[in-house]
Formats: structure tokens, sequence, C-alpha cells
């Protein structure tokens, strides 16, 4: 080796490691959703532009399989220093002690969407930044409704108008609104859950004691909207079948006319099946009460064991700025000053945002899946005509208060 | 001091890998069904929380379903396959090999094919009975309460019967033929030959193999957790993809320890007593 080149080996070594040094100092580890990456990415670097002093490593995550990792990871001692997480987690983490309050970060609340901030409140202290809300509505499609004789740009309000205009829109192989019957349980609780809150009813009552899914108003509310099924026969035959996903390729297909989902439905619509004219109308509620819907989205987490809590904390900060949140979101933004940016400027996000103020989040429990799932159940033992809905809600709200006691 | 014994040393690496791959999850279950998430002893509050669940009877039930529907069908088929794939006929190779090809499809590659050959909207058997007028609209086949339990069961056989095919088909040809010939010197007819030579031959393959099947069904969880994980309402979940789901879903790993010595302890039980009272002078299930 000539002594040029031994000499540039060592500068470049003696670089990295004074580098490597620099950056352990001052190195934030960052756990982001592939979704945003390449969001992320661009604060990155505007983000380490402004704060030289701090480096940021990504690191890349998928969601399957994410609750089990992130948990995995909580429980371990050797955390990342910041985390992307769902919102409904959030609770969990604080009253296990795995994540840090972040009073002293998110300090302007009225800023941002109340149900959000009820989500990672606990114990009068906020536990996590969130970022990203979203709430359900309902997509339709806007030549069925003229070929039904139904005007698109009035669609229905009410649960009557919602039922008509279902049956207006069914027959000739053609089914008006799907509803889900199969697949996780999460599909069907983000779709059914909402009618049941519209009509004042609840899973478990507000202090987690009792179970009030066999209430009369959740009854009803439950057997509205499992009647689409089985007694009007307007949600497609294979509803025990079918999850979202499902519930969408059909209306791709144009085999369904309307169907819940969220606003991520509805570039993959535009793009499998430009034919089809999209409308969106907010969740039809009963007669003189609110629409209602759950509210989704992400969250950011310093873990408890973090070893740069502070320097986490400076990104976080920079990251919840309007203008940030705003570009790094998928759907909406959590703080309400971003709704402003020409970003959420589309006609079409339009009846989204407006779904907003209504999202609710879901009740908290350490039980939550088994809860879910009891009613999940339920839900199904209706849909397959095994029971009606108040035998199988008084059935549900017997498995959910025994795991409640 | 004395040495250990020679067999002893030699026989030592192999039972350190059976203790670290058998003993230590048996084990480290039994210690999970008996303690909560913290790691805290509860004696037998598992075995009561799991218990007490609806759905473990219902579980059960269906599990006895599952697992008797599957063998009675699986064995029928699979020796009746083995009878006549033991004839002298034109093209048996092919029909041979033919017959095996279920046996050897990856099992959540059947799965996820039946559940596309069976959809409501999209699958080709409502779309061959509507189209020839057997049925007048599609039947949800996993979605009927009646039919989807026979649907996976139905599955099951196809998967399995290929299996017992092979395996008495092996014992059939080592049937000397000289009991054939006595019996037709003694003017045994074909289904005298059957019931009188060739069943009572084929005896201890038919016990091994049923109990490697009752086995197999009981630990069965790919076809039904890919078509329907369990749903709907419950219908199709077996105590194997409740154990599943109770650990992997709902992160109850203690109750699902529970679940499992309870499992554990009753397919112990039946395998037990199918050896003690039916496999008597079947001297390979011994």
């Amino acid at each position: 080796m000539s002594q040029a080149k031994r000499i540039a080996l060592l500068t470049g070594a003696s670089v990295l490691s004074v580098a490597a040094m620099s950056a352990q100092a001052d190195e934030v580890t960052w756990w982001t959703p592939n979704f945003n990456e390449e969001r992320a990415r661009e604060l990155v670097a505007q983000f380490e532009e402004e704060h030289p002093e701090i480096t940021v490593n990504l690191e890349i995550t998928v969601t399957n399989g994410l609750p089990e990792r992130i948990l995995t990871t909580l429980r371990s001692g050797s955390a990342p220093d910041l985390i992307d997480v769902q919102h409904p987690w959030v609770n969990g983490y604080a009253q296990n002690d795995l994540v840090m309050p972040l009073d002293d970060v998110l300090t302007d609340a009225e800023d941002y969407n109340e149900a959000a901030i009820d989500y990672v409140t606990w114990n009068d202290q906020l536990w996590a930044v969130p970022y990203r809300i979203e709430a359900m509505a309902v997509i339709f499609n806007k030549g069925d409704f003229e070929a039904a004789g139904l005007d698109p740009e009035a669609p229905p309000e009410t649960w009557a108008e919602l039922a008509e205009a279902a049956q207006a829109l069914t027959g000739d192989g053609k089914f008006g609104f799907a509803i889900t019957g199969g697949g996780e349980v999460g599909n069907t609780i983000f779709r059914s859950v909402p009618f049941v809150w519209m009509n004042g009813g609840d899973l478990i009552s507000e202090d987690g004691t009792e179970a009030i899914i066999n209430s009369p108003e959740a009854v009803e509310a439950v057997k509205y909207w499992t009647d689409m099924y089985v007694d009007l026969g307007v949600s497609p035959t294979s509803t025990l079948e079918n999850d979202g996903t499902a519930n969408r390729r059909l209306f791709i297909a144009d085999t369904v006319s309307m169907y819940q989902s969220g606003q991520f439905d509805l570039a993959s619509i535009a793009q499998e099946n430009p034919d089809i004219d999209i409308g969106v109308m907010m969740q039809p509620h009963p007669e003189g009460k609110d629409p209602a819907s759950i509210l989704g989205g992400w969250s950011w987490v310093i873990p408890a064991d973090a070893e740069n809590p502070d320097e986490a904390k400076v990104l976080i900060e920079w990251l919840a700025q309007a203008e940030n949140m705003g570009f790094y979101t998928d759907t909406f933004p959590a703080r309400v000053s971003a709704m402003d940016m020409p970003r959420f400027d589309d006609p079409m996000l339009e009846v989204y945002g407006d779904m907003l103020p209504y999202g609710r989040p879901l009740p908290n429990h350490p039980n939550w899946v088994q809860i879910s799932q009891a009613y999940f159940d339920g839900i199904q033992r209706i849909l397959i005509g095994e029971m009606d809905a108040q035998e199988s809600m008084d059935l549900a709200a017997e498995d959910i208060q025994a795991l409640l006691d | 001091m004395r040495r250990l014994p020679t067999g002893l040393l030699f026989a030592m690496p192999a039972l350190v890998v059976m203790t670290m791959l058998i003993a230590y999850p048996v084990v480290y279950t039994g210690i999970l069904s008996v303690t909560d998430a913290d790691g805290a002893f509860t004696g037998a509050e598992n075995f009561r929380d799991v218990l007490a669940a609806r759905v473990t009877p219902k579980a059960f039930q269906n599990t006895l379903w599952w697992v008797g529907g599957s063998i009675v069908f699986q064995i029928i088929l699979g020796t009746a396959t083995a009878i006549l794939l033991n004839q002298k006929f034109p093209g048996r190779g092919i029909v041979r090999s033919i017959a095996v090809i279920p046996w050897v499809v990856p099992g959540i590659v059947a799965a996820t094919t039946w559940a596309w050959m069976f959809h409501t909207e999209f699958g080709i058997i409502n779309y061959m009975m509507t189209s020839s007028g057997v049925a007048d609209a599609p039947i949800g086949w996993l979605t009927n309460r009646h039919t989807v339990m026979p649907a996976m069961i139905a599955i099951n056989i196809w998967k399995l019967f290929p299996f017992v095919a092979i395996m008495v088909l092996a014992g059939l040809q080592s049937i000397p033929n000289d009991l054939y010939e006595a019996a037709r010197v003694d003017g045994a007819s074909f289904w005298d030959e059957t019931w009188h030579v060739t069943l009572p031959q084929v005896r201890p393959v038919l016990i091994a193999v049923t109990l490697l099947l009752v086995i197999w069904a009981l630990n069965h969880i790919t076809t039904i957790y890919a078509i329907t994980k369990g749903g709907p309402a419950n219908l199709t979940l077996i105590t194997p993809i409740q154990i599943f789901k109770l650990g992997f879903e709902q992160f109850q790993f203690n109750q699902a320890a529970a679940l499992s010595v309870i499992f554990f302890t009753v397919a112990m039980v039946i395998v037990a007593l199918y050896i003690r009272f039916l496999a008597q002078g079947g001297e390979i299930a011994k």
C-alpha cells in the first residue's frame, strides 16, 4: 500500500469515527411506517439543515405485525427514540409506563382535533402527539344514482333515506349498500359501531364497568345496519365474506353502489375504473341526530427508555408545526390550523373533512380486542340468521360483561 | 468416581437437543398456564377463565365434528381408491400419479384455491351450478351455517384421502397372492375377498393411518384459518384455532397456554384409549 493511500485511508477512518461519535451524542432513531417513508425523508433533510447538531436515523416499518413489534421493543428496554403508532394503542402504552408524557411538547392542544387528544390522554396527561386523523364516510356511484332516478347531488342524509336509496339502487345484479361481515374484526367495528353511537348507544359504559351493547338504542342500530343484508337484501350475497377491500373491489366492478370507507380508497377507484363518477356523502344519521364515525389515525410517542428523549422532543416539536404536519400526513392532519393548506382543498375530500368533527375515539379497555371479537361474533350470528339482533346482542353483552369483570 | 455408561454418553447430545426442543416448550407452556402476564402465580384462574368463555365448548364440539367427519370419509374414500388402484387396468400408472396430487399441493395453496372456488360472487362452483340450472341463485357455501363446516371437512378429505390411498395400497401389495387363490378355490366373490382377505390384512395399516389422521386433524389450522378464520360466528372455530387466536390475536398468552394444556390432555386420552381398545393386535400402532 502506498504512503498516500494509507494516509488517505487513515484520514477517512478518523473522519468517520469522529462523525460516528458526534452522531451518537445527538442521534435520534425514528421508526416510521413505509407509507410515510418518502415524505419523512424529505422532512428529515430539512430538519437536519435547521438543526445540524441532531442526526435523524430513519427506520422504516411495515404495518403488518407492527403492534407486536412495537410492544416487543418497548418492553425490551432498547427502544428507538421516536415511534409512529396508531391512536388506539397509545393508552395501553401509557397505562404500562412504556412511553413518556409529552405535555411539555404538545402545549397547544386547543389547535388539535378533540377526539385525537382524547385518544392520547390518560390520567390527565398527554402521552403522544397525534399527527394524522381520518374518519369514514360513504362512497357512492353518481351514475348509479342517476340511473335509479335519484339525485346524485342530494345523497341520503338520514337512515330512512339511506334505506330507501339502497333499495332503489338494488336489482339486476347490483346491490345498493354494502356492509362488511368477514375479514378482520376491525372492518366491521369501523363500519357498524358509528351507527350504534349515532343512535345513542355504545359497546361498554364510559367507566368501562358495564356492557351496554344490548340497550334498546344499540340493538336498534345493530338491527338497522345488519338488516341491509338480512332483511332488505341490499348488501351483496357475499357480505359474510367481505371486508373493506372486498367492498371496494365490488364497487370498482360496478356491483355495489354505496359503501362505507375512508379517503384512502378514492385513488384506487379512480385508477382502476375511471368511468365511475365518484361521490362522497356523510354517514347518514337517525332523524334529528348527528352523524358519527370512528376517528382513526397516527401519533408520535417517545418510549420511556429512549436514549435521546430530549432530541426526540425537539424533532417532534418541529414536525408538529402546522405546515410540516400537513405535509407529513397521509390523510388529514390532527392540527386544525394545518387543514387550511391547499393540499386539503380537494372537493372530493371536503366531505371527509366535514366528517372529522364527528369522529370519536374507540372505547379504551385492556381487553378491547376480545370485547370487539365478542361484538363481531354477535354481528355474524345475526348475518347468518342464527339469531335476531336482540338475542344476539344479549349474548354479546354477556360475553363482554365477563371480560369487564 | 464412576464413569458414565458409554451408551448414555453417546445418547447425550441427542438427549440435550430433545430436551431443548420438546421438554422446554412443554414445561414453559405449563408455567404460562398458571401465571398472569406479569409472571405472578395465579393457580387455576386461567383455566377457569378460558373454560367459562362460551366459545370454548363450542370449539370443542366443532373439533369433534371436524375430526370425526374428516376421518370417516378419508378412510372410506382412501381405502376404496387404494383397492381400485390395485387392480390391473391400462393407464394405471398415470391414474396413480394423478391421485396423489391433492396430498402434494401445499396446504395454504389448496386452501386459497378452494376459498375462491367456493366464493359466493366469483366462485366456479356457484358459476357451474347457476349456469347449468342446478341452483337458481348463488349459494353462500362459506357463509351459510349449514354448509360452511361440511365445506371445510370436504376440503380436508380431498387433501388427505390420497395419503390413506398410498398407505393402504402399499399394504395391499404386501398381501401374498396365495390367500386370494385359496379364497377363489373356495368360491369367494370380489366382495368376499375384500371383506375376508383384503381388509383384515391391511388392518394394521388402517389403524396406524387413522391414528395419524386423528392427530393431524386435531392439530390442523391451515385450511380453516386461511379460509374463514373460524367464522362466521365461530361456526368453524376448532380448538387449535381458538388457541392461536387467543395467543396471537388477543395477546392472552396465559389463557392460550391453559387451553393448550387442556387440549393436550384430552388429545392424549383419546389417543391412549384408541391404542388401548382399537389397536389391539395392531403391531404398527404400538
